[in-house]
Parts: C-alpha cells; structure tokens; sequence
C-alpha cells in the first residue's frame, strides 16, 4: 500500500472541511427562508383577522345607523350604512381572496355572506318602512325581527373563521420552528466538524514542517561537512550537464579558487576550460574527450592556465553519469595539479638525457660499464671511436678481446678486475687491441661500482687512447707552423695585441708596411702606429670594447690611416678580430696597405667624371647635329628639285643626271645622320631592366615587315616563350635590326625562312635569329659589326652599316655578347647573349 | 572674306624659301607672315609690351614653329604663347629638323598641337606640307576667336 503524500492528505482534509461548510450553508439558507415563510403566514393571518372584524364592524356601523334613522327620521343618520354597503362587498370579496387556499374557510365564508346579505337587505326593509310608515312601523319592524339573533349568527361564524386561522397559524409556526432547529443543529454540527478538521490539518502540518527543518539542518551540517573536506582537498571536484556531444559546467569546488586562483564563477563561463588548456595540449586534450562518452570514463594529463597565468600539469579523471534511458546526462570528475610530480619527473629525465649527452659526446675516452663478471653491458661514441667496435656488436661479449694475446695468457684482465673489486679502483697503461687488430696504446682506469648495500654490480671502465693525444699534438704543432709560415710570408701586416692594446706580434708584413722591427714595437702601445689624432679614439674605444662589450671596429673590416716610423700617414684597411686567452682578451689585426688602391680608386673616380663629362658633350653634341646638320641637305635637296622643275628646259640630260645624283646624295646623308643618331640614342638612352618576352616581340615585328611588303612570301618560324630580363625598348632595336636585315637578306629567295629561337652556349642561353638569305663571306666576320662596314654593294642590298653597329651597342650595354655565323648565298645566324 | 594668315617661325633662309615654296605648290593662298626668330614671333603675336599690349595684328589661323631659333627658342615661344589666354588656344605646329625624343615631349607637353619633322627629301617636305595646309586650314574647325 502506497503512503499518502502530506500535500495530499491536507488537500484531501480541505476538501472535506469544504463540503462541510458548503452543506452548513446550504442548511442556514434553509432555516431563513423558513423563518421568512413563518412570518409571512403570520401577517396572512393577521389580515384575514382584521378583514373579518372589519366586516363585523361595518355591520355594527349599519345597525347603529339604521337604528338612528328609525328612532330620529333623520336620513343624516344613514350616512354610516351607506357607507357599509359600499364596502362590505370589497371586505367579503377580498377575504374571498385570502382564503383561496383553505375550502373549509371558504365554506364558512359562504355562509357568512349568506347570513351578512339577509342582515342588510333587513336593514334596507327597515329603512323603507320608516320612510314609509314613521318611527312606529319601524320600531316594530325593528323589535319584531330576528336582528339580534342574525348578528349574533354572524359573530359567531366570524369567531369560527379567526378561530380556524389562529390554529392554522400555530400548526405552521410549529412545523417551522421544527425545521429551523434541525438548521441550526446542521450548522453547529457543521462549524465542529470543519473546525475539528482544520486543526488535524493543521497538526498535520506542522509535524511535517518541523521534520524537513530538522532534514534541512542535518543536510546543512552534512553540506558543510563535505565543503570542509572539499575545501582541504589537493582535487578540485567538478560537475558537467551533458546533451550531446557538449559538455557545459555546471558546478565546481569551492578549493578551484584556493588552487587555481580563478573565482568560483569564472569556472562555470562555457568556454573557461577550453580557453585556458595549454595551445600544445588543446588538440590532444580534445581529440581524447570522445573516449569519455564510450569509456565511461576518462583519465588524461595536460597543462592548464591559472589565474595569474602560469600553466601547471593537471590530472584529469572524469566519469560519466547516465540516465536510466542510457543518455550521458553528467559528468563528474577530479582534478589535480600534477606539476611538482612532472617537475621532478623532467627533471630526472633531462638530468638522464644530459649524462647520456654527455657520455655519448665523449670521444677521447673509452667510456663503458662491465657486468661482475667482465662482459661490457654499455659503450658510448669514445669507446666506438678508439676500440672500432659498435656497441650492438660488443654489448655482452667479455673484455678480454681488448687484451694482447700474450696478456690474456698471461691471466691480466681477471688479475685486473680482481684488483679493481679489491681496492676500488685499478689503473695502467699498456697495450690494448682495436677491433681491426691494430694495436695502441692506452690509459685504463677500472673502477668497482656497488650498490647501497656494498654489493660488487659491475666494473665501470676509461680508456684513454695516447696514441691518439700524441698524434693531435703533432697537428697541432703542424698547424702552428703553417700559421707561422703564412704570418710571416703574408703581405698583410698581422699584429697581436693585449688587452692593454701593447703589441705581442709583429709579423714580417708589418715590419714591411710600418717599418718598425718586431723588436722595436714588442710591448709598445698599438697608438705608436696611428696619426696623432686617432690615438684618443682607440684608447676610448679599447676601454669601452673591454668594459661593455660594444664593438664598433672588433669583428669589422674598416678603412683608416696608419702612421710609419718615419712620421708619414699611409690609407690602411683594418680588419680586427678579439678573442680570449685565458681571462686575457686579445686582439689580432690584419692590415693591408691600400696607397695603391686608393690611387687605383681615384684615378677611376676622374676617369668616371671625365667620361660623364664626354657622355653629355656627346648628348649634346648628337642634339646639335639631329637639329643643324639636316637643314643644309634639305636646302641641297629643295633647291635641286627647284632646279629641275623651274629651269628643266635649261638643262640636258646629264644636268638633270647631275641634280638627280645631288638629290640622291643628300638623301643619303640624311639617312647616315639618322642612323648615327639611332646609334648615339641606344649608347645614351637610360637603362631600365624589366622582363621582356622576346617572342611576343618577334612576332610583332615579323607582322608589320609582311605587312610593308604583302607581296613577299616568307616564313617566320618563332620559337615561343622566350623571356629575358633587359631594356624593352632597347631589345626592340636589336630584334628591329635582326629582322629587318634577314628580310632585306633573304629578299631575292623564292623561298625565305627566318627563324628566332633560343640556344646554349657555354652554359649560358644564347639567341639567335637565322636566315637563308645572301650570307656572307666568313673571311670578314670581324667587319660585321663596325659602324659604317657593309659587306654588300648598296647596288646589292642598301643599308648605312649602323645596324650590326647599334645591335652590338646594345647588348654590350646588357652585358652579354654578339656573333655571326654565315657562308655567302648559305644564310646568316646571328647569336646574342644578355 | 580675307584669308587668314599663316605665321611661319623659321630663322634659316633656305627653309625659309623651301616652306613658302611647298605652300605655294599646294595651292595654300594664305599670306604667310615670316618671324625670324622667337621674339619676332612673340612681338607679332603678343605685341611688344608683353602680355599686358595689344597685339597688332589679327590672330593667324595657325603658327609654324621651329624649335632651334636665335634669341628665344622655339619651346620657349610655345610656352609663353600657352601661357598667355589671347594664345592659349591658337593652333601650333612644331615645324623642324629633329625627332630627338625630348624634343617631342617637351613640345607635347608645352600643348604643341602638333609635331612634324621636316623631310630632307623635298617631294616628301612638299607632301607633308599640302597635307599640314589640308589638316589646319581645311579640315581642322579652328578655336573661338573669344578667349574663355
């Protein structure tokens, strides 16, 4: 059987003090509405009673008055009856009406109107009879008539009738004082049993209320309990809601802030965690949380941001909480700041890596550890190096292959290891064996190694190659040597100084270039072999160089003056390097004598300007003959035609020959002046470098060449993508000339081919542009290119000799170089290179 | 109604003679007036005072002008005539011997509104002659006489 909830219990009491109270009501609003009803019936009854003595009085009134009539005559007296006739029909009519409802009342009713209409129509006979026959006739009318006895008839009857509504009255006022008193029984009865209800409830209630303030108070004090022990906790604890794949915080301990340094609420932002993982380990860290929502469970490392932004290693475990369906809802987890532990553990690592670096950097020495019984168990590069063995070759095999054969015989490598347990340590030199067999001399130490208890582990062995030590001072002593050979045949001066600047060296070359001998200058300041005035720059510098580090000059190649020992200043080049010697810092300085480059340097600086100063009187001069040297040709032209058109008839045909010649002639001229300054412009024009596609350029050129002459048939077979970097405008007039002359060349062949393409010559990509024109004779290929140097009559082929010319100006300004290859009537190949 | 003038700017006598004998040749029956060298030119064109006088004579329909000229160049002529508004629009052709490249640029950029080199060859000088006179006097609808 379930047990009733307390909300339920107290809805089910209200609910039943409600319908209590609401039948209470209803019998309360029973019991007036009775008490309304009695006293309506009693008002009913009043009235009947007043109707009925009204109807009573009235005849009482008729009586007296008619009586008065009849004793007075005077009709005054009638005043009262007149007035009781007029209302004794309305009195009797209206009881009518309040008794409808009772037949034994109307009954009565009936017979009172009966008996009231016999006593009136005796009073009108009463009346008449006065008026007619005097007070005497009336007076007996009046005592011989059964008056008396109808009215006491009529008393009687209207008794009855009150009678019958007085008891009628108390019949109805019992049945409802009845009916108001099992009301108010209902309503007493009610208001007990709904009070009665109302304080079970209310009991009820408050024992409830009382028992969760004492289950709220016990889990207070379990609450803070469990924060205590949460607080004093190295683990952070933490909640996430799941829906999904996202997790979102939900709650954390209240020790994140003492750990972490973060605020309590700064842990629930969404993205706090993810913000704050360390950027290497994010990825890691996120690809692994899939794992959570399979494992159930997750334990990861990684470094985490705290408040005042260092990163600590944090150990993750995490748990999954799922529904009763089975969907991940939450996730609890532990976290715990692991760094101390991976602080120790790198730096046990780095201090392992680092012995190991070291041990295996070693090259002079053998380094390596025996097992107690004499097999090698580690080997490091020295060992590799000296005995020739690697080390998965000679791990585990015994040591004694390193023993002569005679000293294995005789017992020593044993006699070795015994001494070595014995003493601790056991060192000789003698012979030991590479692994090629070769023999060398060495210096072994054997050391014991125990352990914490005494225990003998192993034998950790040196050996020291002397052969090798020898063999290196003999290098070095080679390489000092030829230090000193090219010290002292050098040209260069190179001179040592200490950190004082007093010279320790003084080379051969220095004693030439100075004129100082070593023994002069040995332990002088290095500012005996400076001008005056840079003597208090190198103190300065030497001083600062010595105290701060700064070089200006240490490390540098720099250009100054040197002072000779007969006082004469010569231009030198300093290279200057330091190093230290000990605790000393040193100097050594090469210097060069540069009197003759400077000269050199100089004359090419004027020769420079001169030819800056030729190149614009060339500019101008070119200038000068563009504008004034054709205007003369035009007037020996001009005036030659006027000749022949104004004095025509003057001449004969050899005059006219003549001016045609004149004419002829200077054209000529005028063509050489423009070529000559196409030539002087590639020779001053300004270079800009820029890429240039050379096929696109050939094909332009070809295009406009067909054009001039369409009806030429030529080939043109362009090779594409050919792209220098040169002067486009430049390259423009090499490929102008080059085409322009295969087409001039090749205009006699029936068939012309010119060819633009690209070849290697030494190395290097040369271009070319072929044709199978007229050629030339190989004997004069060393004409080609001079200006004005034609290798064909202008009756052959016209042209000025400036083209080659200005072709080869221009890629020597490029830098590159031009050639020709023909054979007369066997076409011409002309290479360039940029 | 009168023909309007040509204002050649020529200092050699012969090109002098060649040039009017080309026009000649072609039939233009403009008067040529004949200025010697740059001041002549500007005096003729801006009057003696400088840009301040009123110039003498009507305005010519179109300046040939070579660049190497005495006193002041021909360039020099160009920019001052740019210069002033009377002769701001007033068409210009650099009439002359050279086709260095600065000289066109310079004369381009002073407003030249045009540049020839005259031929040595007088058939071919006669040809861009008749063709200067067909383009300036002819075809070419000249400026508003009104400076704006």
């Amino acid at each position: 059987m379930t047990r009733l909830t307390l909300e339920r219990r107290i809805e089910i009491g209200f609910a039943i003090a409600v319908v209590i109270i609401l039948a209470v009501g209803a019998a309360a609003l029973r019991s007036t509405a009775a008490t309304v009803e009695s006293a309506r019936w009693v008002a009913h009854t009043l009235e009947v009673r007043g109707e009925l003595e009204a109807t009573f009085a009235d005849l009482i009134y008729a009586e007296t008055a008619v009586r008065g009539y009849v004793i007075t005559g005077d009709t005054t007296y009638l005043a009262p009856y007149d007035s009781a006739l007029a209302s004794l029909g309305g009195l009797l009519a209206g009881l009518r009406a309040l008794t409808a409802d009772n037949q034994a009342q109307l009954k009565r009713l009936d017979s009172l109107a009966a008996l009231v209409a016999v006593r009136l129509e005796r009073f009108r006979w009463t009346v008449e009879t006065r008026r007619a026959g005097g007070p005497s006739a009336a007076g007996r009318a009046v005592i011989g008539g059964r008056g008396k006895e109808l009215m006491q008839l009529i008393h009687g009857l209207v008794g009855q009738m009150e009678d019958e509504e007085g008891r009628l009255l108390a019949q109805r006022s019992a049945t409802l004082q009845s009916k108001a008193r099992l009301a108010r029984f209902a309503a007493w009865g009610g208001a007990l049993v709904a009070v009665t209800l109302a304080l079970i409830a209310g009991a009820l209630i408050s024992r409830e209320l009382a028992g969760r303030r004492r289950a709220e108070v016990a889990l207070g004090e379990t609450q803070t309990r469990f924060r205590q022990v949460l607080a004093s906790s190295t683990a952070v604890i933490y909640a996430n809601t799941v829906s999904g794949t996202t997790f979102a915080p939900s709650w954390v301990s209240e020790n994140v802030t003492r750990i972490t340094g973060y605020g309590i609420d700064e842990p629930l932002r969404p993205t706090w965690w993810i913000d704050n993982l360390h950027p290497d380990d994010r990825a890691r860290v996120l690809a692994e949380m899939p794992a959570l929502l399979a494992n159930e469970q997750l334990t990861t490392e990684y470094r985490f941001r705290y408040k005042d932004g260092t990163y600590h290693w944090v150990h993750d475990e995490a748990r999954l909480l799922r529904s009763a369906a089975g969907t991940p809802v939450e996730v609890f987890g532990s976290w715990v700041d692991i760094t101390d532990r991976r602080r120790a553990e790198e730096t046990l690592r780095v201090s392992e890596e680092r012995f190991r670096l070291l041990l295996g950097s070693v090259r002079d020495y053998a380094i390596y550890m025996l097992d107690p019984t004499g097999h090698v168990v580690s080997w490091n590069a020295g060992a590799e190096q000296i005995k020739g063995y690697r080390a998965e070759e000679i791990i585990g095999q015994h040591f004694s292959r390193f023993y002569t054969a005679e000293d294995v015989a005789a017992g020593k490598p044993e006699a070795a290891l015994r001494a070595a347990a014995a003493q601790g340590r056991y060192e000789e030199e003698n012979w030991r064996l590479r692994k090629d067999g070769s023999r060398f001399w060495a210096d072994v130490v054997i050391g014991a190694v125990q352990d914490e208890r005494g225990a003998l582990v192993g034998f950790a062995k040196v050996t020291r190659d002397l052969t090798e030590r020898q063999r290196a001072e003999e290098a070095l002593r080679a390489s000092e040597e030829r230090f000193r050979i090219l010290a002292v045949t050098a040209n260069d001066a190179i001179i040592s100084a200490d950190s004082r600047g007093d010279i320790t060296y003084f080379n051969p070359g220095a004693e030439r270039i100075f004129g100082y001998a070593l023994e002069e200058v040995t332990g002088k300041p290095l500012t005996v072999l400076m001008p005056e005035r840079f003597r208090d720059a190198h103190r300065t510098g030497l001083a600062r160089y010595l105290a701060t580090g700064e070089a200006r000059v240490v490390g540098k190649t720099v250009e100054l003056a040197g002072r000779k020992k007969d006082g004469t200043e010569f231009p030198l080049e300093l290279s200057l390097a330091s190093w230290r010697h000990g605790p000393e810092v040193a100097f050594t300085a090469i210097i060069r004598d540069i009197t003759e480059r400077k000269r050199v340097e100089d004359t090419l600086r004027r020769h420079t300007a001169q030819l800056e100063v030729a190149n614009a009187e060339l500019d101008a001069f070119a200038y000068s003959v563009s504008h004034d040297l054709r205007a003369p040709l035009r007037g020996i032209d001009g005036f030659s035609q006027a000749l022949l058109e104004d004095y025509a008839e003057r001449l004969d045909v050899t005059g006219k020959d003549y001016l045609a010649r004149v004419r002829s002639a200077s054209q000529r001229m005028a063509t050489l002046i423009d070529d000559l300054l196409n030539l002087s412009r590639v020779t001053r024009h300004q270079m800009h470098v820029a890429g240039v596609d050379l096929s696109a350029l050939a094909r332009g050129i070809a295009t406009d060449l067909q054009k001039g002459d369409p009806e030429r048939r030529a080939e043109f077979i362009i090779a594409p993508g050919l792209q220098v970097q040169a002067d486009p405008g430049l390259m423009r007039v090499v490929l102008q000339n080059l085409l322009e002359n295969a087409w001039k060349f090749t205009g006699k062949r029936p068939h012309a081919r010119i060819e633009v393409g690209s070849a290697t010559h030494d190395g290097r990509p040369a271009y070319f542009v072929r044709d199978n024109g007229a050629g030339f004779d190989m004997t004069y290929v060393h004409k080609l290119f001079g200006a004005f140097q034609r290798l064909h009559g202008a009756q052959e082929f016209d042209g000025t000799g400036v083209g080659l010319a200005t072709v080869q100006r221009v890629i020597h300004r490029h830098g590159g170089r031009v050639w020709a290859e023909g054979a007369v009537d066997g076409g011409a190949t002309f290479y360039f290179t940029l | 109604m009168d023909d309007k003038v040509i204002l050649l700017v020529e200092d050699n006598a012969d090109d002098e003679a060649l040039t009017l004998r080309a026009l000649k040749r072609n039939n233009i029956k403009n008067d040529v007036v004949v200025a010697h060298d740059g001041v002549e030119a500007l005096d003729y064109l801006l009057g003696a005072g400088g840009p301040a006088g009123r110039p003498p004579h009507a305005m010519p329909q179109l300046v040939l002008l070579d660049l190497k000229l005495p006193r002041v160049d021909g360039l020099e002529v160009l920019r001052r005539l740019r210069a002033d508004p009377r002769t701001r629009l007033l068409p210009v052709v650099i009439l002359t011997s050279s086709k260095e490249e600065r000289d066109l640029v310079r004369s381009y950029s002073l407003g030249a509104n045009s540049y020839v080199r005259k031929p040595v060859d007088f058939a071919e000088f006669t040809e861009a002659i008749r063709q200067l006179g067909l383009y300036w006097l002819i075809l070419n609808e000249a400026p508003p006489n009104k400076t704006p």
